[in-house]
Order: C-alpha cells, then structure tokens, then sequence
C-alpha cells in the first residue's frame, strides 16, 4: 500500500469536503474482510481517514457518477475509470465543473474476491497502456513502472481463427448459462438509458424464454450498444455471477472501431465518437 | 441440406429508392426471387442493427438492407450512418457465427430497377448455396 498516496488522496478531500467544494467523496475504503476494496462515499471531513488505494481498487466508480447527477462529486479515478468520465462527459451525461477527479497513477490492479487477493495483475492490466488519468483535477502519486507489452487481442485472434460452426456453438454454449440477471449493465458506466431496449415489452425485442439464443441477442446487442464507447474496465465481466468472458465480445468491437474508424473510447472529451459522425468518402467494404 | 431448400430473406428497403425498383419490377412486369420479404422503410439510416439481429436469432437466413447511393440521401446523411453501423455489424455477426454474405448493404437508385433484381436474385441464389444457417 502507498502510504503517501493515501495521505495524499485524504488530504485533498478534507479540504474539499472542509471548504464545501463538494458534498461527497466517491472513493475507496477497505472491505470487512480486510484484503480487498469496496467503494466509499464520504459525507463528512472526519470520515476521511477510511479512504485507501492500492491494487485491490479494482472497481470504476464512475457508474455512481449517473446516480449523482447535479451534486458536486469527488471521485477518485483510475486512468481507465477516467475515459469513463470523458465518455460521459462527451455524451452530455455530466457537467465538467461537478466533478472534481482525482487522478491516480494506475500500478495495475489484482484479482480479487471475497477474503481472496491474486498475486498477478489483471489479464486487461497486463496490456493496459495508459499509466496516467486522460482527465483529472488532482493526480495522485507516482508514475508506475511495469511492462504494457503483450498482445492484447491473442484470445480474440484465437476465436476467429476457429471455422463458422465452431464459433457458432462456441457463443451459444458460453452464453448458454447467462441468467439475465442484468449484472452486466448495471455496473456499467456505459449503461445509463433510463428505459434499456431489454425491459421493452412492446416490442418486445429479447424474448422472456430460456433459450441461449435470447440470451445472445441480449449480450450481442449490449455489446454492440457499447461499440465505440466500451472503455475496458471490464466490470461486467467482474459482475458476471456466471463467468461469461464478456471481455471477449467488447474488446472484439473496441479492435473493430479502431481498425475501422481509428477510435477508441474515452481519450478524449471533444472526440467525436464514431457513430455520432461519418466520413463521405469511406466505403468501409460497401462498394458504390 | 433440405432439397427444396428456400431461403427467407428479410429485406430493409428504403422508400425514396429501392422501394420504387421492387414497384417498378411489378408495374414492368420483371420477377424475382419471392423469398424477399420486404420491409419498407424511411431510410436505411432509420434501420437499428436491432432489427436486423432479430431477424437472425428469429431464423431469417439473409438480411438485406437496401439504400440510396451515398450522396442521394434524401434525408442528406441517413445512409452514411448506416454504412457506418453496418460495417460493424457486419464484423460482430461474423464473429458470433454468422457469416457474412448473409448481411447485405447495397445501394440501388430509384432508376435501377435491374439492379434491384438482379441483387434479390444473386442474394437468394448465394444463399441457397451457403444452405440452411446452423440451428441457433
């Protein structure tokens, strides 16, 4: 655990809290199994000394951002939680001057369950490029040093490489023990539509049945929701109750839109996402 | 594969195009293939790749989407943004199983009323060929 990160991240909110700069701090405390980290909404300068940081932080806070609209917010951000912030900052979902982000320098983060903390970093740290926040009030800490090398496609490489059929009944048996139970979107700071196309009832797009096939069109139309706009935090996989490898089908679509429209999500502000605009002269394989 | 194997295709057809081809092919009178059922629709910007993902996991064996050429929009960018969305579509289809000839874009003025045939002719024939989509 860095100390001085800590003392760091408390110090700010005391004063931000302190000076009334904002009402509540989103950030970090230990959970009760005294290993791992739960987030921590912070109301009182006093209750300052509960906030953490370290490789356990594995959530992205930003999601609360949506709940808490109108309300001036500290969060305490990693840097893929900050491309979150700049996606809801592009989209119109939050106001630059109600957040105060406090960037921390992201030494990658670890497996994690309940009383359970792995030794290795995460699959999506250990081809994570980004070190530093791309949006912040406040940075905390150090530059890191670890590798960003590795292939961070090879998985995906792999199912495509497998003939039609294959990958066919490969979906439907991962997607087979999907319960719906909506994890994936709920956690996701992506996913903020009051009314999802999933509840619509009339017309009911993904039928109620239990049949894989619905519970593809369900994880396939997500993730085509997301398109352009997933910034691999991999909550959902995290939340997955059934282990769906959800990863596979977002970072699929985040190497499409880069090869495609040259995009990736979340770096900046101002960007044009890549389904809000379009380029006249592109044939994207549709020959005129 | 089934003998008398047709293929249902649902198409997606823009009213300010292609959907003047279909009538013209009627009024002319030219045929093609009846395994097209087609939707009319405003534009194929107005197409939300949700429909045609339906189409699929309800068992349609090839989609078609079918627009004015780029530039002819007649809402000015409909189409730009459809080639867009389909593009990756296209590519996310592929990749859950389903191949990729049995998604097509194509665009048809309203003035290319052999063309319009000829598209709902090849696309059926390519389809029957590829034979029955894999159950699910």
């Amino acid at each position: 655990m860095d100390l001085e990160l800590i003392q760091q991240i408390r110090g700010l909110c005391r004063d931000l809290l302190k000076n009334g700069e904002v009402n509540c701090v989103i950030g970090y405390e230990r959970a009760s199994d005294g290993l791992t980290a739960r987030p921590l909404f912070v109301y009182e300068p006093g209750e300052v000394e509960r906030l953490i940081f370290d490789d356990t932080c594995t959530h992205n806070l930003v999601k609360y951002l949506s709940d808490k609209k109108g309300e001036k917010i500290a969060i305490v951000a990693k840097p893929c939680d900050s491309r979150a912030i700049n996606l809801l900052l592009n989209e119109g979902q939050i106001k630059r001057d109600t957040v105060f982000i406090i960037g921390v320098y992201c030494p990658g983060v670890v497996e994690t369950g309940w009383n359970r903390k792995g030794e290795a970093l995460q699959e999506r740290c250990q081809t994570c490029q980004l070190l530093k926040p791309v949006v912040y009030d406040f940075l905390a800490g150090q530059a890191p040093v670890r590798s960003t090398e590795g292939e961070r496609y090879s998985d995906i490489l792999e199912v495509e490489s497998k003939p039609e059929d294959e990958r066919r009944a490969f979906w439907l048996d991962h997607f087979e023990p999907c319960i719906r139970c909506y994890a994936c979107r709920q956690i996701c700071p992506g996913c903020y539509c009051p009314e999802c196309f999933v509840e619509r009832l009339d017309p009911m797009w993904v039928g109620i049945r239990i049949a894989p096939i619905e519970n593809e069109l369900w994880q396939a139309i997500r993730a085509f929701h997301l398109a352009g706009r997933c910034i691999s935090c991999n909550e959902c996989e995290r939340a997955c109750p059934m282990d769906i490898p959800l990863s596979l089908l977002n970072r699929k679509l985040e190497k499409e839109v880069k090869e495609l429209f040259d995009f990736q999500a979340g770096l900046s502000p101002e960007e044009q996402p890549p389904f809000a605009t379009f380029n006249k002269e592109e044939k994207l394989g549709f020959e005129e | 594969m089934a003998i008398n194997y047709e293929p249902k295709i649902i198409g997606f057809i823009c009213n300010w195009c292609s959907y003047a081809d279909a009538d013209m092919a009627g009024t002319s009178p030219v045929s093609y293939p009846p395994n097209i059922r087609i939707i009319r629709v405003p534009c194929s910007g107005w197409v939300d790749p949700l429909l045609i993902a339906k189409c699929f996991w309800q068992g349609a064996d090839g989609v078609l989407i079918s627009g004015c050429h780029p530039g002819d929009c007649r809402y000015n960018e409909g189409n730009y943004h459809a080639r867009r969305r389909f593009a990756l579509l296209h590519r996310l289809l592929d990749y859950l199983g389903i191949a990729k000839e049995r998604l097509r874009l194509e665009w048809v003025s309203a003035s290319e009323g052999q063309k319009f045939t000829q598209i709902v002719s090849d696309f059926t024939r390519e389809l029957a060929e590829l034979g029955p989509r894999s159950e699910g």
